[in-house]
């Protein structure tokens, strides 16, 4: 049973990772309606800024917020510069926009630091503690933490302060938004900077669990992916939801189904989202669309 | 309805005009909606836009608040509002409520009323006195509309179609408007609802001097609280008057009908 728990545990661990940067995917799909291809990428690239800032000396616990406040001002310059030239293009001219982002980021960053793996520190202390009867690591609690508290600030942004509430309107309907007086294109900037940070952090901590490296977000994009199709794109609760899910579900699946093993577990996410697209396409959170004639 | 209805054939120069559109061109992409129309709006005074389906009526709010370009003139107190985006012409004191649906549906009823007050954000030493201004209005849009207090943690999508109206109303009212565009408010009400929605237009009018634009499918209603009317038919106005002639006249049936009218002004 505890051999248990600590697996669902680890999942959990995993989960929020996947769960950030799932939240990057649905903030920015719910305000323009795409899906930014590159999401997992500008996460790998705030991911070196962190590793460069450490190597030059900053303590971690400083290069993270200095790496998230970087990626913030990232994510709006690439809204105003890359993204607000299409706006209101063919969506399809959009996601084409950020697949040509995540090609150009990849390379530029194996340009920058080289296509060689690089070691990135692991920010928590060794060892596990004893949690009713679980051992569970120092570095799984911490990223659990880490993320929680990063969620919880951006509960408060949306729920209890006034730009929340002005980005959630705009989200809900952008032309009575704008009759209001609200101007969308410094919403949007603001929506893909913090897009650009909540995908910072989840590179961040996935980084000492894997090895850095210029296509060290693919898996977890898929991850993302598999869990704000569950979540549902536009829940950002759901997303969150939806990654902690799919980290269990990989984590045990990897333990206890024999033949899926290690090697395997990348199926588990797919298998989630076909399930989904066929049972319920709009999510466990979404609401079907309904257009109105 | 009192004598001081300003009734104004084109080109006649009008003192006290607020709303002056002259000359109004506007459609989508090629297709072309409004043929150069014109008519004032005096401060303070509620004007009826009637006229069949497809008319160009709700364009021709588009075209006031910026959510389609126009050609032509469109002046609010000597401003001109042509060529500004809807975020602009809303910082003018000009609050349209789109046709259909104009709310947050995720955003709670209260939620929805203080992203009309938006623009009524103050900073430093009048934050305080501002606030205290909205939270007046809050309970005045609550006074219109009981129901809406009643509902005020409830989410927007969850109201009835006529709950949403009072609320997309209400909203707009919120921002303390010069200028109040309403599209078809009474669609989808019951008739009883679109009697006391009107009743509570022409109160905002009176008390607030409000001067308002209405779009409008039942003319009868509309004609009862508007000061002056404008029938609209293929994007040109064919018919423009005093809302007691217009409504004496019969000629309105007649437009709707199809029949041509000789009209007596306008065009
Ligand atoms: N978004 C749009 N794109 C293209 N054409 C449009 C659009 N909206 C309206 N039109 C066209 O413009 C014309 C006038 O439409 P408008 O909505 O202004 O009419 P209306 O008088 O408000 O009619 P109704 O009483 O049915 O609301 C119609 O022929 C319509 O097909
Ligand atoms: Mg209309």
């Amino acid at each position: 049973m505890s051999e248990f728990l600590q697996q669902v545990v680890e999942g959990v661990g995993a989960g929020s990772i996947y769960a950030s940067l799932a939240l990057a995917l649905v903030l920015i799909h719910r305000f323009t309606g795409i899906v930014n291809f590159a999401q997992g990428e500008l996460a790998m690239i705030s991911t070196y800024v962190a590793w460069q800032l450490v190597a030059s000396g900053m303590p971690f616990w400083l290069a993270l917020p200095v790496t998230l406040a970087i990626s913030f001002a990232g994510g709006m310059l690439i809204e105003r510069l890359l993204i607000r030239p299409v706006e209101g293009a063919p969506e399809l001219t959009i996601v084409i926009v950020t697949v040509g982002l995540f090609i150009f980021v990849n390379a530029a960053a194996g340009l920058i630091w080289s296509f060689t793996v690089k070691d990135f520190p692991q920010p928590f202390p060794e060892g596990s503690v004893a949690l009713a009867g679980v051992d569970i690591g120092w570095s799984t609690l911490g990223v659990i933490g880490v993320v929680a508290v990063v969620m919880g600030l951006l509960y408060l942004l949306f729920q209890h302060t006034r730009t929340g509430l002005v980005m959630r309107a705009v989200a809900a309907n952008p032309a009575s938004a704008r009759l209001s007086g609200i101007r969308m294109g410094r919403v949007l900037m603001l929506g893909w900077g913090l897009a650009a940070t909540v995908g910072a952090l989840s590179g961040v901590l996935v980084a000492p669990l894997l090895f850095l490296e210029p296509n060290m977000m693919g898996g977890a994009l898929i991850y993302a992916f598999a869990a704000a199709t569950l979540g549902g794109f536009d829940s950002p609760v759901g997303a969150v939801a939806g990654g902690l899910v799919v980290g269990v579900a990989e984590t045990l699946a990897g333990a206890y189904v024999g033949f899926v093993g290690a090697d395997l577990k990348i199926g588990v996410p797919l298998l989630i989202i076909l399930v989904v697209l066929l049972v319920r396409p709009q999510g466990l959170f979404g609401r079907a669309a309904v257009e109105r004639a | 309805m009192s004598g001081q209805v300003k009734d104004s054939p084109a080109g006649e120069p009008m003192t006290e005009a607020f709303l002056e559109v002259s000359d109004l061109h506007a459609g989508y992409g090629q297709a072309r909606v409004l043929h150069g129309i014109g008519f004032s709006v005096g401060r303070g005074e509620i004007c009826a836009i009637l006229g069949p389906n497809g008319a160009g009526k709700t364009t021709t709010l588009r075209a006031l608040s910026g959510m389609v370009k126009g050609r032509g003139s469109v002046t609010l107190d000597g401003t001109q509002l042509l060529g500004r985006l809807p975020e602009q012409t809303a910082r003018l004191g000009v609050a349209h409520v789109p046709e259909g649906r104009g709310t947050f549906n995720d955003l709670t009823v209260e939620e929805n009323l203080r992203v009309g007050a938006y623009l009524r954000h103050r900073r430093g030493r009048r934050a305080r006195s501002e606030r205290v201004a909205v939270a007046a209005d809050l309970e005045r849009v609550y006074g219109y509309f009981p129901k809406l207090r009643e509902r005020s943690r409830q989410a927007a999508g969850s109201l009835s179609g006529g709950e949403q109206q009072m609320l997309a109303i209400g909203r707009a009212l919120m921002l303390r408007p010069a200028l109040l565009l309403l599209d078809e408010p009474s669609l989808g009400l019951a008739p009883l609802v679109t009697r006391e929605l009107f009743r509570i237009v022409r109160t905002v009018n009176e008390e607030e001097r409000t001067t308002v634009v209405v779009v409008e499918q039942n003319a009868q209603l509309a004609l009862d609280i508007a000061h002056q009317a404008h029938v609209l038919e293929s994007g040109r106005l064919v018919l423009s008057g005093p809302a007691d002639q217009i409504r004496q006249d019969g000629q309105v049936a007649e437009v709707y009908l199809g029949i041509s009218v000789q009209a007596r002004k306008g065009g």
